[in-house]
């Protein structure tokens, strides 16, 4: 393969160059932008869990709590008993794992939702240790709290106050800003899970309609090994039976509705249609290209080059034509995933993840999670794009060249 | 001149179908030789000189070329031979529009592993033994038919071939060019000793050459 001459024939043939690399460059920059945007649907629905420290939830619905007075269950986190927590815990696949404690607390004067947490465990709302606007985050074993910024300005609480819940009085360590951060599991007021787990077990409200233990939890966060958030899922429910609530970024992606979100097949079967159709076209402008070229291709064999000669030459030039194409192709796509990136994606996050009891005013409102979709082109998806384009030039140039570098010189010549 | 054959053609036929273009031909030519293949237009002498460089297999017959018999070898084969042994001159130039005429020049040798700088030292060289290096950097498609022609010869003799086959090398240039042309080639087989197989209609230009063979009909008349 001669560079020069290859050169050459792609920079003074433009308009054979350009068709052939700007069908490429479109079917790719097609495949890269329909993949692109499948992951970023992907990647979105992890959000509201990664937002937790979590690729996984798990909750248990139980009865409507009858008598809302002191702490109470809501009926989408009930009790999740120790031993179920253990065999959960043993699982295998599970990389992290952290719980909590989620009760509603209807004290005579006001309504507070309280939330039990480990202030030292990463999986779950320890996570929110990030968002302090003032005072610090909880330590275990100190009966303080945390309170919603929110929550605080409603009520005029300030770091060093105090605050009374289910008639125990805490000091008030820190204020969080949760809105910044997740969607679910969130609180008024966060405590240490131990001091929430002894209101829960001493509550007759409680115990009537879901019977729990000092050490019992109701919400589970779970960060899974990479590719075994499905089947642990599946285990998960297994254990805690036909009403467990297992949320994970596939039960998000469903809720999306949208057809990237939907399906990979989808992705899968438009990625295909789009390079079926490029390879037919591009295959389309090289054959009209070879043979408005047969009579050089007899000159070159005139004047002493072999048929192999003839073929790494063409299929030289087609791969070069093709690379650009897919270059080009990568940029194009680039673009696209630049302007898809404005776009606002609003994950709807399930009733039965709200903390707030629906019966309250603006309660049973759906929750959005809104996010500018996370469009953009992983290194691998490019490499792989670009692998495909030189694959598609290697093979189509291969194919017609080598067809038509049988041809016997004499016959082109002959017609000259 | 020796007397050793650098061609040897014997009882060589052609057949397009049902057509007989080539006739029991049996022809020999001498190192250094220049002989030129007359006859009318249909006659069968491009059809012979494609035979005789090896661009067309006969029908029947054998050809030797620089002591190798050629007729049976394989299309791999015939291009190798033709790159080491033979030149040729198209009368339609057959140049690559793409490529300078430096470049044109250089095209037998571009499949040959060589040093960049030495082909196209080569070729700078044969152009300007054509009085062309100052066209040297130009495509075909700015240069007259008499320059493309000349850079055509130069191709020809970028591989140092034993045999040069010119096939009507003025049948596109005006008179005047014509004249030179036939002047490089001359000068070629007078002062290199250029062996040399030149097919033309034109009787003036066939006398140019050392000897002359008449095709009629697909066979040779004299």
């Amino acid at each position: 393969m001669n560079l020069r001459y290859l050169t050459k024939e792609l920079r003074y043939r433009k308009r054979r160059t350009l068709t052939a690399t700007l069908s490429l460059a479109v079917g790719i920059a097609i495949l890269i932008t329909i993949n692109a945007l499948s992951m970023a649907y992907n990647e979105a629905a992890r959000v509201p869990l990664k937002e937790i420290g979590a690729d996984i939830t798990v909750q248990r619905a139980g009865n409507v709590p009858e008598d809302l007075t002191g702490p109470v269950f809501a009926c989408s986190a009930v009790t999740i008993q120790k031993d179920e927590v253990e065999q959960i815990r043993k699982l295998s696949g599970i990389q992290g794992f952290g719980q909590a404690l989620l009760v509603w607390v209807f004290d005579a004067d006001r309504f507070t939702i309280v939330l039990g947490l480990d202030p030292d465990n990463p999986v779950g709302p320890g996570i929110l240790r990030a968002h302090m606007t003032e005072g610090r985050f909880l330590e275990k074993g100190q009966a303080q709290a945390l309170v919603e910024a929110s929550y605080a300005k409603n009520f005029g609480i300030q770091t060093g106050d105090s605050v009374t819940v289910a008639g125990k009085t805490y000091p008030v360590a820190g204020i969080v800003d949760a809105s910044r951060a997740a969607k679910i599991a969130v609180a008024h007021i966060y405590l240490p899970i131990a001091e929430v787990q002894k209101m829960a077990a001493s509550s007759k409200q409680v115990q009537a309609v879901s019977p729990f233990g000092p050490e019992d939890a109701n919400i589970l966060f779970i960060k899974a090994k990479p590719g075994q958030i499905d089947a642990l899922a599946d285990s998960i429910k297994g254990i805690l039976g036909g009403k467990a609530s297992v949320a994970t970024p596939a039960s998000f992606l469903k809720r999306l509705g949208n057809l990237f979100a939907l399906s990979d097949k989808f992705t899968l079967v438009t990625s295909l249609i789009a390079i079926i159709v490029t390879v037919l076209i591009v295959l389309k402008t090289m054959a009209g290209n070879l043979t408005e070229r047969a009579g050089e291709i007899g000159i070159l064999k005139a004047v002493g080059w072999s048929n192999s000669n003839v073929v790494g030459q063409l299929v030289g030039e087609s791969v070069l034509q093709c690379f650009l194409g897919g270059i080009l192709g990568l940029v194009l796509s680039l673009l696209a995933a630049w302007a898809l990136g404005f776009m606002e994606v609003n994950i709807p996050i399930p009733w039965e993840m709200s903390p707030t009891p629906h019966f309250l005013p603006g309660g049973g409102d759906p929750i959005f999670k809104t996010l500018t979709l996370p469009v953009h082109i992983s290194w691998r998806l490019a490499l792989f794009a670009i692998t495909l384009s030189m694959l598609i030039g290697g093979v189509a140039g291969g194919g017609l060249s080598r067809h038509i570098s049988r041809i016997k010189p004499s016959e082109v010549l002959r017609h000259e | 001149m020796n007397n050793h054959p650098i061609l040897s053609a014997t009882d060589l036929n052609k057949s397009f179908d049902s057509l007989q273009v080539v006739r029991g031909v049996t022809f020999n030519m001498e190192k250094g030789e220049f002989v030129s293949i007359v006859g009318k237009s249909g006659s069968g002498k491009t059809t012979l000189l494609s035979l005789l460089s090896g661009l067309e297999r006969p029908s029947g017959g054998r050809i030797t070329l620089d002591g190798t018999e050629i007729t049976g070898s394989s299309e791999n084969e015939l291009a190798l031979f033709r790159r080491e042994t033979v030149g040729f001159i198209f009368q339609s130039f057959q140049l690559i529009p793409t490529l300078s005429a430096w470049e044109n020049v250089a095209l037998p040798l571009f499949p040959v592993k060589m040093l960049a700088e030495k082909r196209r030292k080569g070729a700078l060289e044969l152009l300007r033994q054509m009085k062309m290096e100052h066209r040297a950097d130009h495509r075909p498609g700015a240069l007259s038919g008499g320059e493309k022609q000349r850079v055509a010869i130069a191709r020809a003799l970028v591989n140092s071939p034993k045999i040069v086959f010119a096939d009507e090398p003025t049948g596109n240039l005006d008179s005047e060019t014509g004249v030179a042309i036939m002047d490089i080639l001359k000068r070629l087989h007078r002062e290199n000793g250029m062996t040399m197989l030149m097919v033309t209609h034109d009787l003036d230009l066939a006398g140019s050459a050392d000897r002359i063979i008449r095709m009629q009909d697909g066979e040779v008349v004299s």
